[in-house]
């Protein structure tokens, strides 16, 4: 036997007759833990970077993580490390947790919109037998909420209920069916209030507004959260060149996982909480619970168990958690709360039903003067992450492009619906939609090709966006010129016959948010991460980090193993349980790859340092001439010197016993000051474009999207098969959004498609093919230069689909989603507008190049050059928005435009001209109003 | 939704008994006569790798085979498969020996968030069972009526094709198709390996 192999239980051979293999089936060719043939594997010097004598290519230049590179792991396409677990069924999700003497909880959902209760009597479902715990709102009165700012949840209605299938009630009971029948035997007396549906009708002012924010309170509206921002020099739109105004309505979307919630409570012996439940961000239900049920922090056991999808869908602390913890403190026994599909729709936290307005100009030069934004988003019956989303669809809209100004308006409104929250591109994807389409509109007014006007018009590479967002690497161009290659876009685009066309869209996001949302940044680090590697060999590593199935686990495991130049195999994660991780903030805002893998490298550079240490007195060699390579550290210049991984760690353990480390990260300070400067400011930033080709029935309306081009720049992809995978399952999500998906609130304000058959997501046969292209431009502080590819990539999707159905019959839609009836009557309306008879009439869109084609093409070349030096750092000047329009980047903007603004409230002129969204500045807070009475 | 039976029943009625082989073994339990063949597995059996997506025929995730048919299990009624021969995930591998279709959803991207896999597997399987050389539209036929929110499907039909060549005993690799880096020098210098007795 040539090598060493693990094998599970007593399998004869690794491969069978019938191809079954080995589970976990690893070899382990010694030297290292385990065998005796002195032979090492090569390093993979295709995996090491150039600039530290490998073949792997830098073109953005030297990393800091450059030196920490083995060759093990990173940038290979590897399974992730619990695909086995997976794919026996053994991962255990939310409802595989069964507790001996568990019993079955259910809760009671509002019947009605809005409505006061006046009173509940328990006292017939207590009689029923089989009925163990009964609870109301009366039994945990405090207040919760994802953000400190807003808390304005309970874990039941405590005196109104705020929409159909808001919790009133639950039961723990020894069956299921007992647990149902048991709610159908509470007695309440309700008041029905009026309700709200429409968003514009939350702007103005209620008897009975949905929450009651005191002196902060918004006249007697519902508005929840309102913002303005302008930044740069207004006069610019004045005189455009070219103008483009679309209004948007997009219909609210859901995550749509697979696996609806689910939670097990358990106080243990010691009256401790141990909770159950399939999270993304355990911490904030960690925080959340201790609040509601008053018991300390410490006291709270959360175990994220397997989470089966969550796109920002389980990343709110949820009541029916509380209701779970409450039920089984009454009772005595371990509760377990399951969702059936319609309840997951209740509780929703999808993407927010939106009304977007998108003003833009160019100029003469075909730079674009302005963006005027305008987002009145529903946010249904309460606050959850709005806040924040009420910044993003606005301030997300600042990049990639340099613009001349900018200028804000956003509303969110609490509705008596189901709540919106965070989703997979949280705030950015409806307005980059509509930014992208107006940019379409303006490229085609000016007679060229959109690409050459985004071309003309990028952002380079360390520079500040026109709101003060920092941002480092940036392969915006890269990606750009290659879904144009790629989908061969110089000769299909405004030249496909009607009925078939071609369209563009970017995008660019955060990769974690710069601000933790629950604690001072100053403080506490981001992400932590320990680790442990005792006698045997093992790491055991430590993190937070809620895999959601993106891979985190594999990402923090596959960063520890390059450093050390261990097999993956070696490395076990524990991040499931609160009592065993350190605290991290969770699986949002794209933050877990670019947080967690840099502090876990920092952790396994400690343990390296160690046994680097070790090795020196062993061999006398100082660490800066010793290699790691597959579990041996040998002398530079002489491979044949050298000691065992197994002898360096025992080494190094001789006096200690086992090595730990643990690694921190924190972003750096960054942004402005302005109000709401933290909102979108990330350490990193992710760029995306996409090409979209489509079929459009137009007899029908029927679209079928049948060719994606994706490009992502994802920094560094540590592992491509992942990256790709995410960019491919974010396409689908977003051509879900575009297509087919909505929330349908009917005219009763009831939700009418709350299950997976009337609520459309595409199913095998409408997904395109989609080429997945990976682009690295290394960011300077991204673990070994990486950057999110969760979220970005589903944005530049909708837009691109959108502009591909203009090529393709040349009827500007902006009605999301773009269902047949959409496209047909907007087909039906161009026909009448333009006096024709039949569709075949309609003429597909052409393109001949005007004059300003060349110019943009030109700036586009010179700029690809400068875009390189910076991204190498060969050009290390500052750049700022607004270089492009002459400024000194150097001197405050301030100082050189007249009438350059920075504000966060519209000056008294501007009033009358404001949006809808921007409407909700003509109210005053209530502290206010009181001041003028 | 719920009887008058209930009232005053505890524990629950103790229903009928049910027997079918799952898995290869032999099972017999308690059920009551209106059961759901998914409850039956999850709740007496314990093959807890058959999920619930929702309820109504329209995830697939609670896909088994049965009789080598896959069916979903939250829209059968468990009298009605009394005495079948039926699949769940967990019947597919062999003790630790993974079948090709596991091994590849992992080494393909088959499988992110793993809830929707199980469902995929099976049916997949019974694909090959029958067809150990599907196109991709065949694929894509066969998982029609599965859901999955996390992949976008593509990698999945990878998978499953890296699968079929397996049982076709074209392949034995199971590297993931893609390659991050094609190597620019394909013939560039290797590093020594380590000669016999080098430790000091
Ligand atoms: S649970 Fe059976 S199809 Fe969804
Ligand atoms: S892998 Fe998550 S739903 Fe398919």
């Amino acid at each position: 036997m040539g090598s060493y192999r693990q094998q599970p239980g007593a399998s004869p051979s690794e491969v069978r007759k019938d191809g079954k293999r080995v589970a976990g089936k690893q070899v382990f060719p010694p030297p290292g833990s385990g065998g005796s043939e002195p032979k090492m594997r090569p390093r993979d010097l295709d995996y090491i970077p150039e600039t530290v004598g490998g073949r792997e290519p830098k073109p953005a230049g030297d990393h800091i993580h450059d030196r920490d590179r083995t060759g093990t792991i990173v940038g290979k396409a590897i399974p992730l490390v619990d695909s086995n677990a997976k794919v026996t069924g053994q991962a255990w999700y939310g409802d595989d947790v069964r507790l001996p003497g568990e019993l079955i909880g259910k809760i009671l959902r509002s019947p009605h919109h809005y409505a006061r209760i006046k009173s509940i009597d328990t006292s017939r479902v207590e009689a029923l037998p089989g009925v163990v715990a009964v609870s109301t709102g009366q039994d945990a009165p405090n207040r919760f909420g994802v953000l400190p700012v807003t808390k304005d949840e309970h874990a039941m209605a405590v005196d109104k209920v705020r929409h159909v299938g808001d919790l009133v009630a639950c039961v723990a009971a020894v069956d299921e069916s007992t647990a149902i029948e048991a709610l159908s035997l509470f007695d309440i007396e309700w008041e029905e209030l009026e309700p709200v549906f429409d968003p514009k009708k939350g702007l103005e002012d209620h008897d009975e507004p949905i929450h009651w924010r005191g002196k902060y309170h918004l006249a007697r509206t519902n508005v929840q959260k309102r913002v303005f921002q302008e930044f740069g020099d207004r006069s610019l739109v004045k005189t455009p060149h070219a103008a483009s105004h679309g209004s948007w309505t997009m219909l609210g979307v859901h995550h749509g996982f697979t696996e609806p919630h689910a939670v097990v409570a358990h106080w243990d012996p010691n009256g401790r909480l141990q909770l159950y439940t399939p999270q993304q961000v355990p911490h904030y239900t960690h925080r959340a619970l201790s609040t509601v049920l008053d018991v300390p922090m410490h006291q709270i056991n959360v175990v994220r168990t397997f989470v089966g999808g969550g796109f920002g869908g389980k990343s709110d602390p949820f009541p029916h958690e509380m209701c779970a913890a409450i039920l089984a403190r009454k009772s005595g026994a371990p509760v377990r709360i399951t969702f059936d599909r319609e309840e997951v729709y209740w509780i929703n936290r999808g993407r927010h039903p939106s009304h977007i307005d998108v003003k833009m100009t160019a100029d003469t030069e075909g730079r674009i003067s302005g963006f005027d934004i305008d987002a009145l988003i529903d946010g249904g019956g309460f606050a959850s992450f709005g806040h924040v989303t009420s910044y993003y669809n606005g301030v997300l809209a600042t990049a990639p492009y340099e613009l001349g100004s900018f200028h804000y308006t956003g509303a969110r409104v609490w509705t008596n619906k189901p709540a919106s929250g965070a989703m997979r591109g949280h705030g950015a994807v409806n307005t980059r939609c509509a930014v992208e389409v107006g940019l379409d509109e303006m490229a085609e007014q000016m007679n060229v090709d959109p690409i050459d006007l985004r071309l003309a018009n990028l952002l380079p590479p360390h520079s500040r966006t026109i709101s003060g967002f920092r941002i480092t690497s940036n392969g915006m161009r890269e990606a750009l010129e290659r879904v144009r290659e790629g989908s061969s876009w110089d000769s299909k685009f405004r030249q496909l016959p009607l009925g078939k066309g071609i369209g563009i869209g970017c995008g660019f996001f955060i990769s974690g948010s710069g601000l933790p949302i629950h604690w001072d940044p100053k403080n506490f680090p981001h992400a932590t991460v320990h680790i442990q590697v005792d006698m045997d060999g093992g790491v055991t590593v430590h993190t937070g980090a809620a895999d959601i199935g993106q891979g985190s686990t594999t990402a923090v495991a596959q960063v520890v193993a390059e450093v050390l130049a261990l097999p993956i195999e070696m490395i076990h994660v524990r991040s499931h349980e609160s009592d065993t991780s350190p605290v991290d903030l969770g699986s949002y805002s794209s933050r877990v790859t670019f947080m967690n893998a840099n502090a876990a490298i920092r952790a396994a550079i400690g343990i390296r340092d160690q046994l680097l240490k070790a090795a020196w007195e062993m061999l006398g060699y100082h660490p800066n001439v010793l290699v790691l390579n597959d579990r041996r550290i040998y002398y530079k210049h002489d491979p044949a010197v050298g000691v065992s991984y197994l002898q360096a760690l025992h080494k190094a353990q001789a006096d200690t016993g086992a090595l730990i480390a643990r690694g921190a990260y924190r972003s750096p300070p960054m942004g402005g000051v302005h109000k709401g400067a933290a909102a979108g400011l990330a350490p990193a930033y992710s760029f995306s474009a996409y090409v979209a080709e489509v079929d459009v029935d137009i007899e029908t309306g029927l679209i079928s999207c049948t060719n994606v081009w994706a490009a992502h720049d994802c920094g560094k992809a540590l592992n491509p098969l992942a990256v790709k995978g995410q960019i491919i399952g974010s396409c689908h999500m977003g051509l879900g959004q575009v297509l087919t998906e909505k929330m349908v609130y009917g005219r009763t304000g009831h939700l009418q498609n709350a299950n997976l058959l009337d609520y459309k997501i595409p199913s095998v046969h409408e997904m395109p093919h989609v080429e997945a292209i990976i682009v690295e431009s290394s960011d300077p502080e991204g673990p070994f230069g990486a950057k999110e590819a969760g979220e970005g990539p589903l944005l530049p999707i909708l837009p691109a689909v959108v502009n591909a159905v203009y090529d393709a019959i040349g009827v500007r839609l902006r009605d999301l989603p773009l269902t047949p009836d959409v496209v047909y009557s907007g087909i039906q309306k161009h026909l009448k507008k333009n006096g024709l008879e039949e569709p075949e009439d309609i003429e597909s869109p052409r393109l001949s190049h005007g004059p300003l084609q060349e110019i943009l093409v030109a700036r586009g070349d010179e700029h690809r050059e400068r875009d390189r030096l910076r991204q190498r750092s060969e050009d290390t000047s500052a750049y700022v928005n607004g270089v492009l329009f002459g400024f000194d980047p150097d001197r405050p903007l301030s100082e050189q435009v007249e009438g350059w603004r920075e504000a966060d409230e519209p000056l008294p002129e501007q009033l009358a001209e404001l949006g809808f969204a921007g409407r909700a500045w003509l109210k005053k807070e209530q502290r206010h109003m009181e001041d003028d009475a | 939704m719920v009887g008058e039976e209930h009232v005053s029943m505890i524990p629950a009625p103790a229903g009928k008994r049910w027997a079918a082989t799952v898995n290869g073994r032999p099972f017999e339990v308690l059920a009551p006569s209106n059961a759901v063949l998914l409850d039956v597995l999850r709740d007496k059996v314990g093959t807890l790798g058959v999920k619930r997506g929702c309820d109504l025929g329209t995830c697939g995730c609670c896909t088994v085979m049965i009789d080598g048919v896959p069916k979903l299990s939250c829209l059968t009624l468990a009298g009605q498969v009394q005495g079948a021969d039926i699949i769940t995930v967990e019947g597919l591998s062999d003790g630790a020996h993974l079948a090709p279709i596991q091994t590849c959803f992992a080494t393909h991207g088959g499988s992110q968030c793993g809830f929707c896999t199980p469902g995929f597997l099976v049916a997949s399987q019974a694909l090959l069972n029958e067809n150990e050389n599907p196109t991709r539209q065949e694929i894509a036929c066969a998982i029609e009526g599965n859901l999955c929110r996390c992949t976008g499907y593509q990698q999945i039909i990878d998978s499953i094709e890296a699968a079929a060549a397996i049982h076709r005993g074209e392949s034995e690799t199971l590297a993931p198709a893609s390659e991050p880096h094609p190597d620019p020098h394909p013939s560039g210098p290797g590093e020594p390996t380590m000669p016999p007795g080098h430790a000091k």
